[in-house]
């Protein structure tokens, strides 16, 4: 009897054993809230949606482009993008790929009723026209040599669910149909994700069968998760476990870790003559000291960029003194990170006007970016150093979000003193002066997050050139001139960049990406 | 008996009705004991600023060049963390001792205002009767019926973060158990013959109330404030584990444990441990001193 129990145990871990080399099970710190790839411009979302659906043109590890559903893509005039499109293509439900399913998909887009946050960043401006079956001809109205970038980032769905599109048809898994490596299996959400392998698939069948994505999002227990084996891989490893995790668990999983397009900066309050959370020390209203440069300046200095890398994100961040890690198109190779200068600081706040400082609030999220609230805190604690009264706020994201954008009267900005982050989507410069350095304009879609309303008529002038400046060379040039104006005038000030760790259990691998996206199609066997 | 002997002398103290109560609570050694470090948990809050390397809530005090020392570490600033520092550079020993101040100061506040305002709810319910009773009872059986938890998490989530606001919302969540208790007590007591003489002597209700039926409702209302304080006590640091409590820079223990609970996983236990054993030790100890006193005060498990 006992060698017979014995002896299907064994067939039992052989079977599972199999089974595990086929299957991936993935520890996602952030869910995604919907499988419509439409519905929700929002990292988790693009990550999740690469796997069943396919771009026109694809995002390397570095956000480098490459042909995907479109193999090529050219100028042919100066508001005239041509893209030729791959044939033989297949969707999961058999049909044909061609130019009305591209068609189909910009259209839908930017139209997804309820959206929190809409893919029309991406479409705006551009007008697409079907050539013939796998050509297509994007129109802008000026010349707009982002339109490669922009255009990446929107999911080909088919043509043939018309009827089927509404968010809740993708979520059931009806609408989800897709060109991607894997198919839609199962969505239950805050449960799991399932999807399976596409063998059709036209870049090659993917790594593996099945790949279930399991939302975890408290640390400590995705974690725990991959070292109990319950899953194969996690993205979001908490820097303080890092160390630990490197010294007595490395048999058991291992660590992957790129820095990311992420910027962590903080935003002032640079367009209301009294700010609410700026105040005297005794609690009087006073004119708001941070429409003054000089007390700026004196803040950024007053910031041990090197002490909040090395001790709250220990050591897992890197210093920034501007909008993108440098190597980025349109980093500037002239800016340096500021550093630490506390004398100089209160110089400075002195030479404004304040010898003895001034009374400022910091909010902060305190569960969207890595440590937030804990910066935040470092932050008080330096610049109660350089002489001010200061006090902290952090708040969950959902809150945080809706009052750092519009919680004052008249939708605008509530804060003083806010910290943030900001991810390049395009992968480029643009991206942040756009939407963070430009004037609020909400028409033309430029400043959307900028929470500080700094308005620079010279920096908006540089960054609409470079936004219509077809020619990569000169545009990259502008692109970092106008970054170096808009540190110079500290639109904002940037902390540091991000960097993200992923774990996996030992004997995978993955390839960490700029873009934070969290992707089966990175995972490999060693 | 000794008792007999002394009668005619001056009473002593043991037969004094306190002697008496003392004397039976000091029967259980336990409870002496939880009391004795009850004693030294609040004196060491109180005098904590005088007795404590930093203050926690000063930023100028705290460095984050400090963070997560480990026990017996040496500050910048000259001072040893004896019980090591938290993330982001607070002594723990400090920042135990001032988040005890707030944690005691909260249950006790909160359960002084609600044991007021339930007591009040409870006798007036009691002795009106009818459907004034009806209507406050349901009211507090609706209060009952919802997870103090839910309830408090709600109104902190609308009111906002500060002492005052989380005093606001226990407080709300506690009065129905003070008022259950009272009228119960005190409808036992209407009916006995002493409020019956007072109401044919012509007192007015309000004196009967306060002046007769509540000094008899006292005991039973001792021991629901001793263990309701140390609820409040254990519900405060609940609201600030999840977030949603006190300010980031004014941690009470339940932030402490909550800031160092990502730590467990890479050896850094001091973070969390400390505060945990100390909330912990508090939490138990008033609610043994509560069962104590309960067991005293009742009349039906005297000897």
């Amino acid at each position: 009897m006992r060698k017979y129990l014995a002896a299907t145990s064994v067939a039992v871990g052989l079977l599972t054993g199999a089974a595990y080399a086929e299957d991936l099970t993935i520890g996602l710190a952030s869910e995604p809230t919907s499988i419509d790839p439409h519905y929700h411009n929002l990292t988790p979302n693009h990550a999740l949606s690469r796997h069943i659906f396919d771009t026109l043109i694809g995002q390397d590890q570095v956000q480098n482009l490459y042909p995907a559903l479109a193999v090529s893509w050219k100028p042919i005039d100066d508001t005239t993008w041509e893209v030729r499109l791959r044939e033989g293509v297949k969707f999961h439900d058999g049909t044909d790929f061609n130019a009305d399913d591209v068609i189909f998909s910009f259209e839908r887009a930017p139209n997804v009723p309820n959206s929190p946050s809409s893919m029309g960043t991406y479409t705006s401006g551009k007008t697409l026209v079907k050539v013939d079956d796998f050509t297509i001809h994007v129109k802008t109205e000026a010349p707009y040599p982002l339109v490669p970038n922009e255009i990446s980032q929107i999911a080909i769905v088919s043509d043939s669910i018309k009827d089927a599109a509404t968010t809740a048809d993708f979520n059931s898994g009806k609408a989800a149909i897709g060109t991607g490596p894997y198919k839609f299996k199962s969505y239950v959400p805050g449960g799991k994700i399932e999807v399976t392998g596409n063998a059709d698939y036209w870049g090659g069948a993917p790594e593996w069968d099945k790949v279930t994505f399991r939302p975890i999002p408290s640390a400590p227990a995705r974690v725990a998760a991959v070292l109990a084996g319950d899953v194969d891989a996690i993205d979001g490893v908490p820097t303080s476990d890092i160390e630990a995790l490197k010294r007595s668990d490395g048999d058991k999983v291992s660590l992957w870790q790129g820095s990311s397009n992420r910027v962590i900066y903080l935003h002032m309050d640079q367009f209301r003559e009294n700010s609410p959370f700026a105040k005297g020390k005794d609690g009087s209203a006073i004119k708001n000291p941070l429409l003054d440069a000089r007390v700026r300046k004196a803040l950024s200095k007053a910031i041990h960029r090197n002490a909040i890398v090395e001790r709250v994100m220990e050591k897992v961040a890197i210093p920034a003194g501007q909008l993108l890690p440098e190597g980025f198109f349109g980093a500037s190779d002239k800016l340096e990170v500021e550093g630490y200068d506390l004398e100089g600081a209160k110089e400075l706040l002195a030479q404004a006007g304040y010898p003895d400082g001034f009374e400022l609030t910091i909010h902060s999220p305190n569960d969207r970016y890595i440590n937030d609230a804990k910066i935040a805190e470092a932050i008080g604690q330096m610049f109660t150093r350089a002489g001010l009264k200061m006090h902290v706020e952090t708040m969950p994201r959902t809150v945080f979000f809706q009052r750092a954008s519009s919680g004052a009267e008249g939708g605008l900005p509530e804060f003083s003193l806010i910290l943030a982050g900001w991810s390049a989507g395009s992968g480029e410069a643009s991206s942040p002066l756009k939407s963070l350095i430009h004037t609020f304009d909400n028409e033309r879609g430029f400043g959307a997050s900028n929470r500080g309303r700094h308005s620079s008529p010279q920096i908006d002038a540089k960054i609409e050139q470079a936004l219509s400046t077809v020619d990569d060379e000169a545009r990259e040039a502008l692109l970092a001139e106008a970054t170096e104006m808009a540190i110079e005038e500290l639109a904002i000030i940037p902390l540091h960049f991000q960097v993200n760790t992923w774990a996996t259990r030992s004997g995978l691998t993955y390839q960490p990406r700029t873009d934070e996206f969290t992707l089966a199609m990175g995972v490999t066997r060693e | 008996m000794s008792d007999q002997l002394s009668n005619a002398a001056k009473p002593r103290f043991r037969d004094t009705p306190f002697g008496v109560f003392l004397s039976r609570y000091l029967d259980s050694k336990v409870a002496t004991l939880a009391f004795v470090v009850l004693v030294v948990i609040i004196v060491l809050a109180i005098i904590a600023p005088w007795i404590t390397p930093q203050n926690p809530y000063d930023l100028a005090q705290v460095d984050v060049l400090d963070a997560r020392m480990a026990p017996g570490e040496e500050a910048f600033a000259g001072y040893t963390f004896w019980l090591g520092s938290d993330g982001a550079g607070r002594d723990l020993y400090s920042a135990m001792l001032y988040g005890l101040r707030i944690s005691l100061m909260v249950g006790v506040l909160s359960g002084l205002i609600a044991m007021v305002i339930g007591t009040a709810v409870g006798l007036t319910a009691a002795y009106a009767g009818g459907r004034v009773e009806t209507l406050i009872m349901r009211l507090v059986d609706l209060q009952l019926s919802f997870p103090a938890i839910l309830i408090a998490l709600m109104l902190v989530a609308a009111l906002g973060k500060g002492v005052d606001k989380i005093i606001v919302a226990l407080v709300a969540v506690q009065w129905a158990y003070y008022a259950r208790t009272v009228r119960g007590t005190a409808l036992s007591e209407r009916s006995k013959e002493y409020v019956e003489a007072a109401r044919n002597l012509g007192l007015s209700p309000r004196r009967i109330l306060f002046g007769q039926i509540m000094p008899n409702c006292l005991s039973p209302l001792i021991v629901v404030a001793t263990i309701q304080t140390a609820h409040a006590i254990a519900l405060e640091a609940t609201l600030s584990f999840l977030g949603i409590g006190l300010p980031q820079t004014e941690p009470s223990l339940g932030i402490l444990i909550s800031n160092g609970f990502e730590y467990m996983l890479s050896g850094k236990y001091w973070i969390s441990i400390f505060p945990g054993v100390a909330l912990l030790l508090t939490v138990f100890c008033i609610n043994l001193v509560g069962d104590q006193l309960r067991d005293v005060l009742n009349p039906r498990l005297a000897k």
